[in-house]
């Protein structure tokens, strides 16, 4: 436990750093309407680094950052342009044009040096698990002075970010603080992207700002909760990776996720007027029993038309009601599936235990001569087609099973739930009918 | 009749001078990785040139083919793989090609795993070879350096196939290199014998070959899913299990990330290792013997070195 605490408070306190920066950016991103841009810049930075690499410097080396920085400004530069784009063609357009091209010619020259991969896999993925103090200490500096300048310069920021034309501005200064905003945006993502990687940074950007919107329009109050939001979602995917034993960055992408799912319904049935609120839960209500009963026709449907294909949903309800393919089969038949499944146990376990003495034999007594290996393999060889004989016959028999439990199960759960589905559509429509005459309907009290 | 002797006995001088002269035959002889290159380079001598598709210091398991491979191998004369579904790309390239001496059991195909005492074989595969499913072993035989043996006689085979006037010169290259080898594998041996039983962890299950001949105990991997970066209950578990078992360093390989195995080498207390999976992976790996003298030195230096 102690050493879960001691690998999980590193990373969360660098995504706290993350959060703090990471989500007052992202407020501004989806002013300017840019989502992307991040992933844009971060992938010129990472071809900076890529060109260092390829000249042979370090990528934590001075020159491998004197590289990332003079591509983030190039890109930066390229980004101020968009603004004046946005009469022709849409910005986004622009900015994944950048992206794809960014990181297209990573590849090309990554295709150059050696080991390069490794570097294109880190961008992708990132290791925010095993941040080191060091990269933390630099990730607090290097934000806090980032964010001192955000805070002097927040009038014009916020200004230029809000509107696209914005009012007493010659479109030189415009430009110019669009160039700073971008450049400091970069450099923010540079160095987040090497240790988070691409996709959790687009989520600490994105989804805590969204999130705020969702609740204000106020900055102050949008960053408040984008802020407390991020940090406990991050809390929570860390958690979630250590408990669950999941990959860390994909685990916290999922958690964010989550966080907004649970917003938006927070925001439909708490945070309004309770006269509302009750017209939303009937809504929800009604919806999670509409989508239950079009999972349950559409699976049992399937069943009837296909009894031998996969069938996921009947899977699930088998394990779950413990009602398994051997209770739709004859005692001579279900003899014989129960024997294939146990079977087919045993075997793997065979191969397992084969494995597990070659193994030890590698350290431990006298070594296993390659005649003794040879002869193992071809054991395990054995086992495995035996093995796979026995599925052959669960799949088979489990076929049968389920030709049978179509009629059995399938055919009464499909008729109850299109009759269900039929009386939700007529009740759906008279809803309708009533609305549109202008009874029952609430406005929003916000 | 005399004129139809005497016409016979020319065809039979002429076919016997083109097959006693080297005829400019320089073998073309493509591989999939560099040490398959580095065996095939040291059995063939000049008689072939070799080229590896996969370039030193890149993953074959993670290389993408170019244009430029098809023509490689389309005028190959011999072509050896690694096989085990190590170098599974190959298989697109050849079906691409289309040349029945490159498909299975045809006369310039080499699969080099052939004959190999396979570890750890694996049950479902869903690769359906020639109709029969094997099961799939772990594919870094070459790391076993008795493995070479059995490599270079597929070799060698081949090689005679195609070229056998210059069979003894094949016989006799193969033999140099395989004294050379034994020496050298006895040396080995011994020089990593006072650490049998060493306990180790590596990044990738890469080592099974090169552990059973050093008799070294893997005890864990450090990303036990290539690809899926390792879970922090999977990193706490390690930690906790190699502090048990007393693990004396971290066998990390090239082009994987180093961030994880270097923290689980600084909370265990124990060396960070770098050994070279290929030929031509790190500096001084040039060749087939260079890789394993390289492995063996970085091995005895960790293991030899106490703890603080």
């Amino acid at each position: 436990m102690t050493d879960a605490l001691s690998l999980l408070l590193l990373p969360f306190a660098a995504s706290v750093a993350f959060v703090l920066i990471h989500a007052y950016l992202g407020v501004h991103v989806l002013r300017r309407k840019i989502v992307f841009a991040d992933l844009a810049l971060a992938q010129l930075s990472a071809l900076g680094a890529t060109v260092a690499y390829a000249n042979g410097y370090a990528p934590s080396s001075p020159a491998g950052f004197g590289y990332a920085l003079l591509f983030t400004a190039i890109g930066a530069a390229l980004l101020t342009l968009t603004r004046g784009l946005a009469r022709f063609v849409s910005q986004e357009a622009f900015v994944g044009i950048l992206y794809v091209v960014a990181t297209a010619a990573t590849i090309l020259v990554v295709d150059r040096a050696p080991q390069g991969a490794e570097h294109v896999k880190r961008i992708l993925l990132g290791s925010i698990l095993t941040v080191s103090p060091a990269e933390v200490a630099k990730l607090v500096s290097l934000y806090a002075a980032i964010g001192v300048f955000h805070w002097f310069a927040r009038a014009p920021l916020l200004a230029v970010s809000s509107a696209t034309q914005p009012a007493g501005r010659s479109m030189l200064t415009v430009s110019g603080w669009d160039f700073l905003f971008f450049l400091s945006f970069g450099l923010v993502v540079a160095s987040s992207v090497t240790i988070a990687g691409v996709l959790l940074v687009f989520s600490f950007l994105i989804v805590p700002a969204v999130i705020g919107s969702i609740f204000s329009a106020r900055i102050e109050v949008v960053l408040a909760v984008a802020w407390s939001m991020g940090i406990a979602a991050s809390a929570a995917g860390l958690a979630g990776s250590y408990a669950f034993d999941l990959t860390t960055g994909a685990a916290m992408v999922t958690a964010f996720a989550l966080f907004l799912v649970l917003a938006g319904m927070a925001k439909a049935v708490v945070f309004i007027a309770p006269l509302q609120r009750r017209a939303n839960l009937r809504v929800a209500l009604l919806a999670v029993l509409a989508l239950a009963l079009v999972l349950a026709a559409a699976s049992s449907l399937w069943l009837l038309v296909n009894p031998t294909a996969d069938q996921p949903l009947a899977a699930m309800f088998e394990k779950a009601s413990g009602l398994g393919p051997g209770h739709f089969l004859n005692a001579g038949d279900r003899e014989i599936f129960d024997n294939a499944a146990r079977d087919t146990v045993r075997f793997q376990g065979e191969v397992d235990r084969l494995n597990a003495r070659e193994r030890s034999a590698r350290f431990q007594g006298a070594p296993l001569s390659d005649e003794e290996i040879r002869r193992i393999a071809s054991y395990q060889q054995s086992f495995n087609e035996m093995a796979r004989g026995e599925r052959f016959v669960q799949d088979v028999l489990r076929g049968k099973a389920r030709q049978r439990e179509a009629w059995i199960v399938g055919l009464p759960v499909a008729a109850i739930s299109l009759v269900g589905l039929g009386v939700l559509a007529r009740r759906w429509r008279r809803a309708r009918i009533v609305g549109a005459n202008g009874t029952g309907r609430v406005t929003s009290g916000s | 009749m005399r004129r139809g002797l005497l016409r016979l006995l020319v065809a039979a001088a002429m076919s016997n001078a083109v097959a006693v002269t080297p005829a400019a035959a320089v073998m073309r002889v493509v591989t999939t990785t560099t040490d398959i290159a580095a065996l095939v380079a040291v059995v063939a001598g000049d008689i072939a040139t070799v080229e590896s598709i996969v370039p030193p210091a890149s993953d074959p398991e993670a290389f993408e083919t170019r244009p430029g491979d098809i023509d490689r191998v389309r005028r190959a004369d011999l072509l050896v793989r690694v096989g085990l579904g190590y170098d599974y790309w190959l298989d697109a390239l050849i079906n691409r090609i289309g040349d029945k001496r490159f498909m299975r059991g045809g006369e310039a195909y080499l699969d080099a795993s052939t004959g190999i005492p396979l570890l750890e074989i694996r049950g479902q595969s869903v690769v359906n070879e020639g109709g029969h499913a094997h099961g799939v072993a772990n594919p870094h035989y070459w790391l076993d350096p008795d493995n070479a043996i059995i490599i270079t006689a597929g070799i060698a085979e081949m090689l005679i196939r195609a070229q056998p006037a210059q069979r003894n010169r094949i016989v006799a290259q193969r033999a140099r290199f395989l004294a050379d080898l034994e020496a050298r594998r006895q040396r080995w041996s011994q020089v990593l014998a006072p650490y049998a039983g060493a306990k180790l962890i590596a990044y990738h299950n890469s080592w099974p070959y090169f552990a059973r001949r050093f008799r070294l105990d893997i005890i864990d991997f450090i990303e036990p899913r290539p690809g899926i970066a390792p879970s922090p209950a999977h990193l706490a578990q390690l930690i906790a299990r190699g502090r048990k078992a007393g693990v004396r360093a971290i066998v990390h390989e090239p082009y994987e990330p180093e961030d994880a195995s270097r923290l689980v080498a600084l909370k265990l207390g124990v060396p960070l290792l770098h050994l070279a999976i290929s030929v031509g992976s790190t500096a001084g790996t040039h060749d087939y013997l260079a890789l394993f003298e390289h492995n063996i030195a970085a091995l005895a230096k960790a293991l030899g070195t106490p703890l603080p």
